[in-house]
């Protein structure tokens, strides 16, 4: 009789238990990336052919031939080839449609950031205490190349989204000038998957952002080239399925994209980041002249020392829009043990002991430190999401990108020549026993890069998006405040950044103001 | 016998809580805890209705088993009211952890220490059915770099203790164990601040099987397996990359299975126990951490340790007992390899007189 009982319990208890278990097995299906759904477009700008580019000399500067006529019997071949395929339809495809949509270059700056974080890892020390870089003749011996930290990071972005801007600026030319409708209006049995535009089809834009995102970020991150191929494949394919386009409407975009990627990335090859990384001895020249200059300097903490900061020479990276350094520089930060400093000193100490749940909370929002997107990473994905809800065009989108990321590397270009020129030690170096919250970065305290980053972005997003300048300017606002609760910068490192942010972005908005798109 | 069980009950106990010690994980504000502290209004209702109903279920499946071994008719009942209050101390130290299956140091961590502070009170229901509560106080520190530890209370945990089964024999005895425990963060500690978390800032239902065998010279021999369901843990960013990207707060922890056998006796007219045990643990899930990187809350965490545990129960205070445990980590993937000593006093005794 007892026994009973207690069996009768037992499957009680067991029953329950198990059935937690089943109820909390379904909830962790997680998102891998932004969803949206396609959307049709506020303005498709007609007149985008005639906008300046940014780095391109010309629209026509890369030919693409003039495509064969809806009556012609090569056209109508391609026509049932895309009908085949849009019959041979799988579950997948429609996934992949869905997923593209008729605005990837949202997509591609998604992927962008994502190998940003992948690759965003710092050099491990080697058994004997020394470091090894990567090196971009062998990307793939370890320490794999590229460290993808937030200065590279802010370049890879801006290559990405000038040549995506200079790009559509062309595709928008061809479009206009050769006027090829979309498949779906000179074949009316073929049903449009994605919402309807007046866009020409001709050179198609998501074949050009393909090939273009594609040649830009495989030579920033050269072990995804397989990676990258099978994305930029599955675009392509999604747009013949779209019911949108014929194969020469892609295969002409793929050429336009890859030829304007070509001379891009001839900038690349000089603008100087190569040497961005220096050697020892001119690191310690930077460091030497600093303290000569200010009775101060800067020196990683780590164990094993990092024998140089995260790249000196970044600040003579050429810039997009500044021309003069010199001229955003921001004034000489406070002396160490001065009154203004131990005012500074004194915050941070307070906020280590008495950080509150929802500092910790902004600290942690913003670092944006190793594995992650980095500063500029995570104004991209804001941009990314102002350009959705706005219901943006891929011309438009390119430009808010262009724009967006033209100004941050500047920031960061601008932001670095301030570190190496100030050199200033960090909170952990200058402030006896002072532990954080956040790892201190392999660099100069002064200014915060966050700071500069952000109000940089800030700037640019307030001016193409208005009605979101409160946001942008809280956002960036929290983003340099954050640098000071996670023990990393003082407040006038953040201050300073912040200022300089707005600096920069002043010259990159003139010019985008000139560009024709207003 | 009601002292035997009760002895059996926390010496489980606590190692099922090394385990969780011994995680390199950081903690983050969790679903349900926020819930009922601060009503978080970013949680999704829906999987807190969710969580908020398994609770309940759970209560009330307490209550349910307690009521059927209170029958209203049995006033007798009262006479296994018997109450055990411990406080365990365990002191957890690392110098080397494996990164991924890499194991390694780290100049600017140094040795990491955890020390734990776990009052328990375990209370029995019946001989056969007890309860059992703990609330880990937990400090973390680094002995270099300049990363700031933390402090503050972990998980809040209830357990559920069943003995289904027992067999006598003169010659030795077979007794069996079903534990079903449930635990929660108890402060709003961020998980994903590794290898500084205090834990892993999930909830945890775990399920544990315990088979053992007594040899009438006091020698036994009990082996366990337990499955630890654990939910998700959110982190203070909406971006991470765990083998790809994701686009949430939220971090998938991945559920384990933890397996121990142990060998022991009694020494000295049952004043001493002493016993060895080995124990491992696997997740089922989980990514690795990567080259100089730190470790994150979606970590794959396997271990495999061997323990000792001395108790002794002094003759002058019927009830009390001292413990001391020793715990070292053999192998491991993105853990630590720690060394745990623990110290602990325990005290049992009727929570009220029985009605005679």
């Amino acid at each position: 009789m007892t026994s009973n009982k207690y069996i009768h319990k037992l499957s009680l208890f067991l029953i329950l238990t198990s059935s937690f278990f089943l109820t909390q097995g379904c909830e962790k299906d997680l998102p891998r990336f932004v969803e949206f759904e396609p959307y049709s477009f506020t303005n498709i700008d007609k007149d985008g052919g005639m906008w300046k580019q940014v780095h391109m000399t010309g629209v026509e500067q890369i030919i693409i031939d003039a495509p064969a006529a809806p009556t012609s019997d090569a056209y109508k071949i391609e026509v049932a080839a895309a009908k085949t395929a849009i019959a041979a339809m799988t579950a997948d495809d429609e996934e992949a449609l869905k997923y593209w949509g008729n605005n990837p270059i949202v997509r591609w700056n998604e992927i962008a950031r994502e190998l940003a974080a992948k690759y965003n890892l710092i050099p491990p020390p080697n058994a004997d205490g020394t470091y090894t870089l990567p090196d971009p003749a062998n990307p793939s011996k370890f320490p794999y190349f590229p460290f993808a930290h937030p200065p590279y990071s802010s370049r890879a972005y801006a290559y990405m989204s000038v040549a995506q801007f200079d790009a559509l600026i062309a595709a928008w030319h061809y479009k206009y000038k050769f006027g090829r409708p979309a498949l779906h209006k000179n074949d009316s049995s073929v049903k449009q998957l994605l919402p309807t535009t007046d866009l020409p089809s001709y050179p198609s834009d998501g074949a050009v952002i393909a090939a273009v995102s594609r040649e830009i970020l495989s030579a920033m991150f050269p072990l995804e080239k397989d990676y990258l191929k099978s994305k930029a494949d599955e675009s392509k394919k999604a747009l013949i399925l779209s019911g949108l386009h014929v194969q020469s409407d892609v295969s002409a975009g793929d050429s336009l994209g890859r030829g304007i990627a070509k001379v891009v990335l001839q900038r690349a090859a000089g603008d100087g980041m190569r040497f961005a990384q220096t050697p020892k001895s001119i690191s310690d020249s930077i460091k030497n002249a600093a303290f000569a200059r200010f009775g101060w300097k800067w020196t990683n903490q780590e164990t094993p020392e990092r024998p140089v900061g995260l790249t000196p020479f970044f600040g003579k990276v050429e810039t997009w829009s500044i021309p003069d350094l010199v001229a955003v520089r921001p004034p000489v930060p406070p002396a160490i043990g001065s009154a203004e400093f131990n005012k500074a000193a004194d915050e941070l100490k307070n906020i280590a002991n008495n950080i509150t749940t929802e500092q910790r909370k902004i600290a942690n929002w913003w670092s944006d430190g190793f594995s992650t997107t980095t500063p500029p990473g995570h104004w991209n994905r804001f941009a990314s999401d102002y350009i959705v809800k706005y219901k943006y065009s891929p011309l438009r989108s390119a430009r808010t990108y262009a724009y967006m990321n033209m100004a941050v590397q500047d920031a960061g270009i601008c932001c670095w020549d301030a570190k190496y020129y100030y050199h200033y030690p960090r909170p952990i170096e200058a402030i006896p026993g002072f532990k954080s919250i956040l790892g201190s970065p392999n660099f100069p305290s002064y200014t915060s890069g966050h700071s500069t980053f952000s109000a940089a972005a800030a700037a640019v997003l307030a001016n193409i998006f208005p009605s979101e300048k409160k946001q942008v300017d809280d956002w960036a606002n929290e983003a340099a405040e954050s640098r000071i609760y996670g023990g990393i910068h003082y407040r006038f490192d953040s201050e300073a950044g912040l200022e300089q942010g707005r600096k920069v972005a002043a010259f990159t908005i003139t010019k985008a103001m000139a560009d024709g798109a207003n | 016998m009601l002292i035997q069980h009760c002895k059996n009950t926390l010496n489980n106990f606590s190692a099922l809580y090394n385990i969780r010690q011994i995680l390199l994980l950081i903690p983050k504000s969790n679903a349900l805890i926020s819930i009922f502290l601060t009503g978080n209004k970013l949680i999704k209702i829906k999987s807190v209705r969710n969580k908020i109903l398994i609770f309940l279920t759970f209560l009330t499946l307490l209550k349910t088993t307690a009521s059927m071994a209170q029958t209203p008719s049995d006033a007798l009942m009262m006479d296994n009211n018997e109450l055990c209050i411990a406080m365990i101390y365990q002191n957890d130290t690392w110098d080397e952890y494996w990164e991924g299956a890499l194991l390694r140091d780290n100049q600017n961590i140094g040795i990491l220490t955890r020390n734990t502070i776990m009052p328990i009170m375990a209370y029995g229901i019946s001989s056969k059915f007890n309860v059992i509560i703990a609330l880990p106080y937990v400090t973390t520190e680094a002995s270099r770099g300049q990363m700031a530890g933390t402090s503050g209370l972990q998980d809040f945990g209830i357990f559920a203790k069943f003995s289904p089964y027992e067999l006598k024999k003169e010659s030795c005895s077979i007794s069996t164990f079903v534990t079903g425990g449930f635990s929660v963060p108890a402060s709003s500690y961020l998980s994903d601040y590794m290898p500084f978390n205090l834990g892993l800032g999930t909830q945890e239902f775990s399920l544990r099987g315990v088979l053992k065998y007594e040899h009438k010279s006091g020698v036994y021999l009990r082996g366990s397996y337990a499955y630890l369901h654990r939910t998700t843990t959110e982190a203070e960013r909406d971006y991470y990359y765990a083998d790809g990207s994701y686009y949430t707060t939220t971090m998938d922890v991945p559920s384990a299975s933890n397996a121990e056998v142990a060998l022991g006796g009694w020494l000295f007219n049952k004043a001493i126990q002493l016993e060895a045990g080995y124990v491992t643990q696997t997740s089922f899930t989980g990514d690795d951490i990567r080259r100089q990187n730190a470790g994150q809350p979606t970590n794959k965490m396997d271990m495999a340790s061997i323990n000792g545990r001395l108790r002794y129960f002094p003759s002058i205070l019927k009830g009390l007992s001292i413990m001391a445990g020793y715990s070292d980590v053999l192998s491991g993937r993105n853990v630590g390899k720690s060394t745990i000593i623990s110290g602990g006093i325990t005290y049992q005794f009727m929570l009220k007189k029985a009605q005679s």
